[in-house]
């Protein structure tokens, strides 16, 4: 299943250990050091099955991007939009590298190429109109903190 | 008098409540402390360096920057100034024991130096561990939901940041809040995990003991236990604070007890935090 879904991407395999139903990217020189008893964290984690579906990673996303062309480039005026989950229109979009046919899918990157998350295309970059549904963003941190403010301050 | 006032008073002080400014850490793994201050700036957050740490900034900000792109790339960490010392003083290298992890602040802050087995025991703490460790895009840390006193693992590197009573600074009504017996569980419960970090310790390793608490009981005691029981002696720490107490409560502890450090709030203007670093003989 992480195969089938880094394809979308790249042709270049992904070196990756199992554990469960979770995928991590392999790490030999941390996998010396573990401790007999079973990790719930090892390393770079990309994602898992459930429910017979592959569900990714942000460390899965961070890695394609680093080996992968298949990216739309937005805007700063399109990065608040999309890290609140909203279709990205033509406007939003500096430019697009690799396919840009209509349901194919992209990791959408800041001017910075920093990985925002990643989308399907769903019109045209050439007309004005919606462009690009996220599929998942990286707003999901905030989602997963109960409130903002219990990411306030560490101490 | 309250009984914690009247206490701090024959340590000499006479803490008051400050004003605690908002910390950033900058993951040095994906950003420079250089490139995102510029990068902040340019959204009019000010941002001022603090002299006391290596990659850390006062931050002040229109807007939440929780919510801002860069948090959620992960470029930063909230992080109050105290806690970030105790990584800074541990200086680990290849690889490093992190016996109470949750939330992630200092682990994370580790692994920008090393890598990582983080430990902790509390499942309702461990999803903040995970985001943490997810959302900083980090690569070298291994995680385990256990009793840390189950570990058997030996370490050149450990950081015991100690489950504590905490300190008024952190809790509304902390001094009502809280009791002498309260004080002497912690206190308890610390000299446990001590004992078993200072037995996973290899010979010549460090360990860096803190807390956030303010009473001797969890801190300068604790200290003279393991140094009355184990084969470690303190190591001379170079950071913000005052020296540790060498007398209190009509008690005379070890003259080395004086290179540890408390960070007294109304002095430091951080949280109040202890630290102290072991070396095993």
């Amino acid at each position: 299943m992480l195969r089938d879904f880094v394809a979308k991407f790249t042709q270049k395999p992904i070196p990756f250990v199992k554990q469960g139903n979770k995928f991590y990217l392999e790490n030999k020189s941390l996998e010396k050091e573990k401790l007999k008893q079973k990790e719930k964290v090892f390393g770079l984690y990309l994602g898992e099955e459930k429910e017979g579906a592959f569900h990714p990673a942000f460390g899965l996303l961070d890695w394609l991007s680093e080996n992968s062309t298949e990216k739309v480039f937005v805007k700063d005026i399109g990065e608040m939009d999309f890290l609140y989950g909203k279709t990205l229109r033509a406007r939003h979009i500096d430019h697009v590298d690799g396919e840009t046919k209509i349901g194919f899918l992209k990791l959408v990157q800041n001017m910075n190429d920093e990985n925002l998350g990643y989308g399907k295309i769903t019109g045209d970059f050439s007309t004005t109109g919606q462009v690009l549904k996220p599929r998942m963003d990286r707003g999901l941190f905030l989602k997963r903190e109960k409130k903002k403010e219990s990411a306030g301050q560490d101490f | 008098m309250n009984i914690f006032v009247e206490r701090y008073k024959q340590m000499g002080e006479h803490p008051d409540f400050v004003k605690l400014r908002k910390v950033i850490r900058v993951n040095t793994r994906k950003i420079t402390a250089e490139a995102l201050k510029e990068r902040l700036e340019k959204k009019e957050v000010i941002m001022e360096r603090i002299p006391f740490l290596d990659n850390a900034f006062w931050v002040k900000a229109k807007f939440n920057l929780v919510s801002s792109p860069e948090y959620l790339l992960g470029l930063f960490y909230f992080q109050e100034a105290a806690a970030q010392i105790a990584v800074e003083v541990l200086k680990p290298k290849g690889l490093a024991l992190d016996c109470c992890a949750a939330p992630g602040g200092k682990t994370t802050q580790m692994a920008e130096r090393c890598d990582v087995i983080a430990i902790e025991n509390r499942a309702d703490r461990f999803p903040a561990l995970e985001n943490n460790i997810e959302r900083l895009g980090l690569r070298n840390i291994i995680a385990y939901q256990m009793d840390f006193r189950e570990v058997q693992k030996k370490f050149d590197y450990i950081l015991l940041d100690a489950p504590c009573s905490g300190n008024y600074m952190l809790e509304e009504n902390w001094m009502q809040r809280n009791s002498l017996k309260r004080i002497e569980e912690r206190s308890n419960l610390q000299k446990e995990l001590i004992a078993h970090a200072v037995s996973l310790l290899n010979k010549d390793g460090v360990l860096v003991y803190s807390t956030c608490s303010l009473e001797p009981e969890e801190d300068e005691f604790v200290m003279q236990f393991a140094l009355e029981n184990f084969p470690v002696k303190l190591e001379k720490i170079e950071c913000i604070g005052d020296k540790g107490l060498t007398e209190i409560f009509g008690k005379k502890l070890d003259p080395s007890m004086k290179h540890c450090r408390r960070l007294w709030p109304h002095k430091t203007n951080t949280i109040g935090f202890f630290l102290a670093r072991l070396r095993k003989c």
